[in-house]
C-alpha cells in the first residue's frame, strides 16, 4: 500500500514546552471553551446558520483516497504550535494579572485538570488517532454520502432541503450538512469532548483535504490536524461482489 | 337455443354473440381447477358462517418525509417486502383455524370483498412486532380496529421452518376475527355475502343493481331486496366475478412464492435485528455504570469516551449493511413478483373493463335502454 508511513510519536517533546503548573481558575476555562465552541466548532446541538441540507449545489466525493503523509499536518508540528499559543495566552494572562488581578492561566506541568499536560497530549493523541485512516471509500448519492474510513466507524450524511441533519443516541449527539462547497460533520460526545471534520475537495477532484478539530473542555485551544487525500483507482479484480444476508460476500466472475 | 331472447334479429345476433364470450369465459373459469376454491356465491356447498377473506398487501408505515427513516430506523425496502409478506403469514393463520372460507391475498382492496382485513406496520425489527389491523365487512360494519403487538425472545430465534417468530400476533388477528364473527347470526352472514356480490354487481352495471342496496348516512349498506335466484344477469355476474378470483388466486400464489422465498433470509434479518436491539440495550447499561479509565481530559478518557461511541456506530452500521444484503438478496424476488402482479393486475383491470362494457350491453339489450356511457 503505497504512503503508508506512520507518524512517530509526537509526544517526547512534549515536556519541553512546558511551564511551570498555574492553576486556571474554572471561570476562565469556562469562558474561553464558550468562545471556541462559538468560533467554529460550536456545538452541534446549536444549528449554526452556514450547516445546509441542501444536496443541490454538493460537492461530489465519491471515490476512494488514500492518505497522502506529505502533505498532512504533522501532529508534532500542530502539538508545538497549540502548547506555544497556550504559553502566549498566559504570559498575556500573566500581564493581566499585575494589572487586574489573578485570573492567569498556561500550561500545567503533570497532574490533571483544565490545560494540564496531560490534557493538552490527549488532545493531540485523540486527534492524532481519529484521523488515522489511511484508505476512504466514500459513496455519495442524492440524500446521502457514506465515508468508509479503515480502521474506523464511517462518516455518513443525509440530504434533504431546508434542514441539516441531527442525530441524538444515548452516546453522543451528531450533524452534518453542507456549509458552502465544504461538508460538515460535528460530533458531541459526553465529557466535554467534540469532534469536527471539514472535508474539501481540490479544484481538479483530484485531492481531498478533511481538517478534523478535537475540544476538549478541559484545554483552551481546540486542536486541528489537517489530513490529504489523493484519489486512486483501485485495480481490477475480474470480480463483481455485493454482499449478501444467507450467504455472505458473494463474488461472481465479470467486469466492475 | 336461444328463442328466449325478445329481441330483433339483429339484435339477437349482437346478444348471441356476446353471450358466447360469457359462456365461454364460464366455461373457462369452471373448467379451471382454482375455482373449486373460489366463492361463496349462491349455490355453493359452503358452510353457512364462513366467508371469503380480502387480505390486501399491508401499508409498510414507511413516512413520506424520507429524511425520517433512518432516525426512526426503518429500512424502506425492507418494509416494502414486509408488507407482502406478513398478509402471507396472516392468511396462512386464517386458513389453517378452518374458520373462513377462501382467503386471498390481494395486491389492492377490493371494496366487495366479504370481509376485507387490511394491515399497516407500525413497527418491525425481529424483536418487536406492531400491527395496526382493521376490518370490515362487505356491508361496512367495522370488526377490528386495534394494534397488535408481539415481542420475541431469544428462544424464537434461530427460526424453525416453516413458522414464525410472531405466529402468536397472526393467531391473535384470526382470534380476534373469529370471535366478531361468532357475533354474527346466520342472516347477518348471509346478507354479507350478498351485499358483497351485489356490490361487486353494481360495479359492472349500477342501473340493474343499484336498487337493491341502500347507503345508509353511516356509510353502512343495507340490503334491500334480494335478485331472483335464476337471475340471469346475477349469474353473469357470478362467473365474471369468479374470472376475476381467478386472476386474484394467481397474484396470491405470487406473494405466497415470495413469502417462502424470502423466508430464510427474512428470518436471518430479524434474527440479526434482534441480536443488534438487545446488545444495543446491554451496551447503554453497561456503558452508562462503569467508571471513566483515566482523568478528565487524559488519552485514556477521551478515548474511552470516542470508542464508546465508535462501538454503537460500528454496531448501527452493521445493520445497514445486513439490511443491503437483505436487499441484494431479496430484491429480485420482490421484483419478479412486483412485476407479475402488475402484469396480471393490468391484465384484470383490462378484462375487467371489457366485461364491464360487454355487461352494459347485454343489459342495454335485455331491458331495451340506452348503454350506459
Amino acid at each position: 500500500m503505497p504512503g503508508t508511513r506512520r507518524h512517530g510519536t509526537p509526544w517526547g517533546t512534549l515536556a519541553a514546552h512546558m511551564k511551570r503548573p498555574q492553576q486556571i481558575p474554572r471561570s476562565a476555562t469556562a469562558l474561553l471553551l464558550v468562545c471556541v465552541l462559538l468560533c467554529g466548532c460550536g456545538s452541534p446541538t446549536a444549528k449554526r446558520p452556514g450547516l445546509q441540507g441542501d444536496n443541490s449545489k454538493a460537492v461530489n466525493f465519491s471515490g476512494s483516497w488514500e492518505l497522502d503523509y506529505s502533505q498532512s499536518d504533522n501532529t508534532q508540528q500542530k502539538l508545538d504550535s497549540v502548547v506555544g499559543e497556550l504559553n502566549r495566552e498566559a504570559e498575556r494572562r500573566a500581564q493581566g494579572n499585575m494589572q487586574q488581578g489573578p485570573i492567569g492561566g498556561g500550561i500545567v506541568m503533570g497532574g490533571s485538570g483544565a490545560n494540564s499536560g496531560t490534557s493538552i497530549l490527549g488532545l493531540a493523541r485523540m486527534a492524532d488517532l481519529i484521523t488515522q485512516s489511511p484508505l476512504l471509500e466514500i459513496v455519495q448519492n442524492e440524500n446521502k454520502i457514506l465515508v468508509k474510513r479503515e480502521e474506523d466507524f464511517a462518516l455518513s450524511c443525509e440530504f434533504y432541503p431546508g434542514q441539516y441533519r441531527k442525530v441524538e443516541t444515548p452516546f453522543g449527539i451528531e450533524a452534518c450538512g453542507w456549509d458552502a462547497h465544504q461538508l460538515v460533520f460535528k460530533l458531541l460526545l459526553p465529557d466535554g469532548l467534540s469532534i469536527q471534520h471539514v472535508m474539501t475537495i481540490g479544484a481538479a477532484g483530484q485531492k481531498l483535504n478533511i481538517a478534523t478539530t478535537v475540544v476538549s473542555d478541559q484545554v483552551s485551544f481546540p486542536f486541528t490536524l489537517n489530513r490529504v487525500y489523493n484519489r486512486f483507482e483501485p485495480g481490477e479484480t475480474g470480480f463483481k461482489c455485493q454482499e449478501t444476508l444467507t450467504r455472505g460476500r458473494v463474488c461472481t466472475t465479470g467486469s466492475r | 337455443m336461444y328463442d328466449w331472447i325478445p329481441l330483433s334479429r339483429v339484435r339477437e345476433r349482437r346478444a348471441v354473440r356476446v353471450l358466447c364470450i360469457v359462456a365461454c369465459v364460464a366455461f373457462m373459469a369452471q373448467g379451471k381447477p382454482a375455482l373449486a376454491v373460489t366463492g361463496n356465491d349462491a349455490g355453493n356447498t359452503v358452510e353457512a358462517g364462513q366467508l371469503d377473506v380480502g387480505l390486501p398487501i399491508f401499508d409498510p408505515g414507511i413516512p413520506a418525509d424520507a429524511s425520517t427513516h433512518s432516525k426512526l430506523g426503518i429500512f424502506p425496502e425492507i418494509r416494502k417486502a414486509e408488507a407482502k409478506y406478513m398478509p402471507v403469514m396472516l392468511r396462512q393463520a386464517l386458513v389453517d383455524s378452518g374458520d373462513w372460507g377462501v382467503v386471498r391475498v390481494l395486491p389492492e382492496a377490493l371494496e366487495s370483498s366479504e370481509l376485507l382485513v387490511t394491515g399497516t406496520i407500525l413497527h418491525s425489527d425481529g424483536q418487536r412486532l406492531e400491527l395496526q389491523i382493521n376490518a370490515r365487512d362487505a356491508t361496512g360494519a367495522q370488526w377490528l380496529d386495534k394494534v397488535y403487538t408481539g415481542t420475541t425472545t431469544s428462544a424464537d430465534y434461530p427460526v424453525k421452518v416453516p413458522g414464525d417468530p410472531f405466529l402468536d400476533v397472526y393467531a391473535q388477528i384470526a382470534s380476534d376475527l373469529l370471535a366478531m364473527r361468532r357475533q354474527k347470526s346466520a342472516k347477518q352472514l348471509a346478507d354479507i355475502r350478498h351485499v358483497a356480490l351485489l356490490r361487486y354487481a353494481s360495479g359492472l352495471a349500477p342501473e340493474a343493481f343499484a336498487s337493491y342496496l341502500a347507503l345508509t348516512p353511516s356509510g353502512q349498506y343495507e340490503l334491500l331486496r334480494l335478485p331472483a335466484e335464476d337471475d340471469p344477469m346475477l349469474g353473469r355476474v357470478s362467473r365474471i366475478r369468479d374470472q376475476e378470483y381467478l386472476f386474484v388466486d394467481t397474484v396470491d400464489e405470487q406473494y405466497a412464492r415470495l413469502s417462502e422465498e424470502m423466508a430464510p433470509t427474512y428470518n436471518l434479518w430479524r434474527q440479526f435485528g434482534a441480536e443488534q436491539a438487545l446488545y444495543r440495550e446491554e451496551f447503554q447499561g453497561r456503558v452508562s455504570s462503569r467508571g471513566s479509565e483515566g482523568p478528565p481530559g487524559s488519552f485514556a478518557a477521551l478515548e474511552q469516551t470516542y470508542n464508546v461511541y465508535k462501538m454503537s456506530k460500528i454496531h448501527e452500521q452493521d445493520l445497514d449493511e445486513l439490511a443491503l444484503g437483505f436487499n441484494n438478496e431479496v430484491a429480485p424476488t420482490v421484483m419478479d413478483v412486483s412485476g407479475t402482479v402488475v402484469k396480471l393486475s393490468g391484465t384484470l383491470d383490462t378484462q375487467y373493463a371489457e366485461w364491464r362494457a360487454i355487461l352494459q350491453r347485454i343489459f342495454a339489450l335485455e331491458t331495451g335502454l340506452a348503454p350506459a356511457p
